[in-house]
């Protein structure tokens, strides 16, 4: 028969359980702990919380005036659903509590990354706050997606915009750069031999910074290689100020041959950026829009188009922009994704983001039915029959 | 005289000649009883045929009692066993109580197991104006009661039909309430679908507003007199929408055969096997799982299975029930017999509904000493896709066919024939039933598989001047669909190729070259509209090959 302890020794007893479970959240609160799907390579949350994939690790932080800038986290591995084997790290900046949440989603073929970032305000008061995603210096912001080497790697949620600064000029979109992609085959400027393509109908966008209400020529360059015949790839071009222009550059120019069109452009909504867009047009049979060349010039320049595609005007441009190609870059500098956010009293604020894990890429948000709602319960499903 | 009427006169008149004790009805207290019988019967007129000749290799079976069904003999109950896999290929709706039948086997595999049966919850509603009506459609004469009645009558057989649990508004809606109630009722059961049967021209605003709001497929039944175009225009072309606008109930049907479809491919699980991964992952859009498994999962469960008497019987019915036998040697039967053991034996294993393999690596390596076709041909018969080379979006496109129009087709490789500009549509595997899963099938010739000279494939004759769609899956966002006509069935030799190869002349494309897709199924019928309309319900896009450009000879 097992003694029981005597009344002295009882609050040492509890004091060493006490010690034995600090000891135990603190060893559980410093561990890494995987992500993944049965079958499926996985990806970690690290000791900091931080999201680590093939590609680079995702870090989230926040900041905001008064907010201490750094928080222990404890990282912690988890069942949702009581099934779906997931990562967490929680940490609390001052009022804000940050809570990070990472499950493996089997989306076909290589799964998903789905990272749920949990903001909560415990303080009582309204608290502005800047949630900062950290990346790859290599990764791209586009328009709904970061892209690191043409890979898209991360969703952005919708309906809330970033809200980092930006640079004079750049792409932003979720295009694909293609360098090499066309033949032109007479003599042009190089620009002809690159193209950025809208792949499944995203278009392709560019912001350049100007004097509010400014006036510009626009000048869009195109070479179509992969189509021989017209009617293929017509593409919509939208340039701020100037009324759109439809063309089908083989109807217009030919296979593999560049040409171009002009735009007299203006800052119409005065917000200080000139937008550049190509669409695909509705209903063609190759949704992909392709765009080659962009330059912008003086307003009062008068122009030869001829010229222009030769590339003999490039040095009077204010812009020249081989798309696709060794001058082009993004609107936002990489590395990083931020938004700012401001969280009501005891107000509660979630965003996810798809995450691409070993061999997968994230889809295009307006190309896929996925809701968290849904891959949840595709993780279930999928944990709950595998043997 | 109803089906079900002439197979209990067809069983009753089989079980004379086979002399069972007892009639019909006194193993029928139960449909499962009854259905018993039918099986036994109809095995046991499986067996008279099958004193036709069979191999010597056969051993004779065994002359003991046997207790899984007294009234027969132990010959004529293993007959039925094992004729009951062979059964499934050609039994029409008989098959499931051929299957059933085999319960006495311990090893045995019920095949009819293995077709998805999802739960399928449908949510309804008649909108209606507040009584009398007047003026306006469908106007005063129009008898509301009695149309209702044969409208809720058509709905409740339609959904028995297909499965489909039916949650109905008892009352029509006619007042802003009750729709706000029914919405809010739809939001939170989230039922598959919701149908709405429209019965007055001013209900069009609640249509709208179930199709913006309710966030589950619709489907809209306007009777003739509840709409002009102005009102169908927009919504019949949403996504997430399907509008009838006629008198037509079986396009209502349709509708519901799609809400039926989808959740098939939700509950499906396809094998994929190829490679040395084992994962599983989910399709987008579609919510088929996809479960990788080894390549050598296959060739290895092969050797292991037995060839006992459900393999040799299968094997022999399959040889029976074709109009010639070419190449295939009775070892070649068995060995593709196998094949279709093996199968079920793995999709059992791994509570899965489909299969994708890499049947030509597998040839190829020589792990296996035939190709699958044979087989696969008796599952595509059976509603069960297996799919050829681990093309995952070839088998998804081979369940839209079964899942949808039920009836199975034949992923093919396209060839352009340029003299006669038509297209050639060739595999060593198709579905025979073609013309449904309840239909008779097509003849077909047992062949090698063309490739490689080895095993059981099948030349399936389709009908020539029969109309056939031809739909492929791009991915589960994207979808071909285009029809043409039989022309011919083309034999191996002359051409190369494959075995079931068959000559079609293309609607609304100019040059056979054009043809968009590889693999693209090639089923029987033109269902171009209610695949659209499937597309349309769930966010698919459509593409057809075009009308009159050429492909470039591009990068």
């Amino acid at each position: 028969m097992r003694n029981r302890p005597s009344r002295q020794s009882q609050p040492i007893c509890r004091a060493r359980r006490f010690c034995a479970l600090a000891l135990l959240v603190a060893v559980q609160g410093r561990t890494e702990v995987t992500v993944t799907s049965p079958g499926l390579a996985p990806s970690r949350m690290d000791d900091r919380g931080g999201l680590v994939e093939d590609w680079g690790t995702l870090s989230v932080t926040v900041s905001g005036a008064g907010l201490p800038a750094t928080a222990p986290v404890m990282v912690q591995g988890i069942r949702l659903d009581d099934r779906i084997p997931a990562a967490q790290a929680q940490s609390k900046q001052g009022p804000i509590a940050l809570t990070l949440t990472a499950f493996r989603a089997p989306v076909w073929p290589a799964g998903l990354d789905v990272l749920t970032v949990r903001l909560a305000e415990t303080a009582g008061q309204e608290t502005p706050v800047q949630l900062s995603l950290a990346l790859p210096e290599a990764t791209r912001l586009g328009l709904k997606t970061v892209s690191f080497g043409g890979r898209p790697v991360l969703g952005l949620p919708a309906g809330v915009a970033v809200s980092q600064a930006t640079r004079e000029w750049g792409w932003a979109d979720d295009a694909l750069a293609l360098p090499g992609w066309a033949t032109p085959a007479v003599e042009c400027d190089p620009a002809f031999r690159n193209i950025r393509a809208g792949m499944g109908g995203v278009p392709i966008l560019y912001r350049f910074k100007v004097d509010p209400k400014a006036k510009a020529n626009v000048v869009l360059g195109f070479c179509e290689s992969f189509w021989a015949q017209a009617g293929q790839r017509p593409v919509i071009c939208q340039v701020e100020g100037a009324p759109p222009q439809e063309v089908d550059p083989v109807a217009r120019w030919g296979q593999h041959r560049p040409g171009a069109l002009l735009f007299a452009a203006s800052d119409a909504n005065g917000d200080g950026m000139l937008e550049v867009a190509v669409l695909p047009k509705p209903g063609a049979a190759d949704q992909n829009p392709i765009l080659n060349a962009i330059w912008l010039f003086p307003a009062e320049t008068l122009l030869n188009l001829d010229q222009v595609i030769a590339g003999k005007l490039n040095a009077v441009a204010s812009r020249y922009v081989q798309v696709g190609g060794a001058n082009d870059q993004s609107l936002a500098a990489g590395g990083r994704v931020e938004y700012a956010l401001t969280l009501p009293a005891r107000a509660t604020r979630e965003l996810t983001f798809l995450v691409a894990c070993p061999g997968s890429s994230v889809p295009q948000p307006d190309q896929m039915t996925w809701t968290l709602e849904k891959l949840r319960q595709s993780a279930a499903a999928v944990w709950r029959d595998w043997r | 005289m109803s089906i079900d009427e002439k197979v209990r006169e067809a069983a009753e008149a089989i079980t004379r000649i086979n002399g069972a004790r007892g009639s019909v009805q006194s193993l029928s207290s139960t449909p499962g009883d009854f259905h018993l019988a039918i099986g036994a019967a109809l095995a046991g007129n499986v067996a008279m045929k099958a004193i036709t000749p069979v191999p010597a290799s056969l051993p004779k079976p065994m002359q003991t009692p046997h207790a899984c069904c007294g009234c027969l003999s132990r010959r004529q109950c293993l007959k039925l066993i094992s004729t009951a896999a062979a059964g499934l290929a050609f039994s029409g709706e008989l098959f499931p109580a051929l299957a059933r039948s085999r319960k006495a086997d311990p090893d045995y595999v019920d095949p009819t197991r293995l077709r998805p049966r999802p739960r399928i919850c449908l949510d309804a509603a008649i909108l209606q104006q507040p009584r009398p009506y007047w003026l306006g459609w469908p106007g005063t004469t129009y008898n509301l009661d009695q149309r209702q009645k044969e409208y809720r009558a058509l709905l409740a057989g339609s959904c028995q039909r297909l499965g489909i649990e039916l949650h109905e508004e008892d009352k029509p809606i006619e007042t802003e309430s009750e729709f706000a109630s029914f919405l809010k009722s739809v939001g939170e059961r989230k039922p598959d679908g919701v149908v709405v049967i429209l019965q007055h021209m001013n209900c069009w605003g609640w249509a709208n507003r179930l199709a913006n709001e309710a966030g589950v497929p619709l489907i809209v039944f306007a009777p003739i007199g509840t709409s002009f175009t102005g009102h169908v225009a927009a919504i019949s072309r949403r996504t997430g929408v399907y509008v009838v606008s006629s008198l037509e109930w079986p396009a209502v049907e349709e509708g519901l055969r799609m809400v039926r479809a989808k959740r098939m491919f939700e509950e499906t699980r396809v094998l994929w096997i190829k490679g040395q991964d084992r994962n599983e992952t989910v399709l987008d859009r579609l919510g088929t799982k996809v479960r990788a498994i080894p390549r050598n999962t296959f060739n290895e469960l092969f050797d292991k299975m037995p060839e006992n008497e459900e393999v040799r019987d299968v094997a022999s019915t399959f040889r029976r029930h074709a109009k010639r036998v070419v190449e295939p040697t009775w070892q070649d039967s068995l060995n593709s017999a196998r094949t279709y053991t093996t199968a079920k034996r793995l999709m059992t294993d791994e509570q899965a509904n489909a299969i994708s393999m890499d049947c030509l690596g597998m040839v190829s390596a020589k792990v296996l000493p035939t190709p699958p076709c044979g087989a696969w041909t008796m599952f595509q018969d059976m509603g069960v896709t297996c799919g050829c080379e681990a093309d995952l979006f070839g088998a998804t496109s081979l369940m839209l066919t079964s899942y949808l129009l039920d009836r199975p087709g034949y992923m093919n490789d396209p060839v352009a024939e340029t003299v006669k500009n038509l297209l050639i549509a060739a595999h060593c595997v198709s579905g025979s039933r073609i013309a449904g899963f309840n239909q008779k099938p097509a003849p077909y010739i047992l062949r090698s598989h063309s490739e490689s000279g080895l095993g059981v494939s099948v030349q399936v004759l389709w009908p020539v001047g029969a109309v056939v769609s031809l739909i492929r899956f791009q991915n589960p966002n994207e979808l071909i669909i285009d029809t043409g006509t039989v022309v011919r069935n083309i034999d191996t030799p002359p051409a190369g190729g494959c075995r079931t190869s068959v000559e079609i002349k293309m609607d609304n494309v100019e040059d056979c070259r054009d043809v968009l897709g590889f693999h693209q199924v090639v089923t029987l019928g033109n269902h171009r509209r209610i695949v659209e309309d499937f597309c349309q319900l769930y966010g698919i896009k459509v593409i057809h090959s075009p009308e009159h450009t050429a492909r470039a000879n591009a990068a």
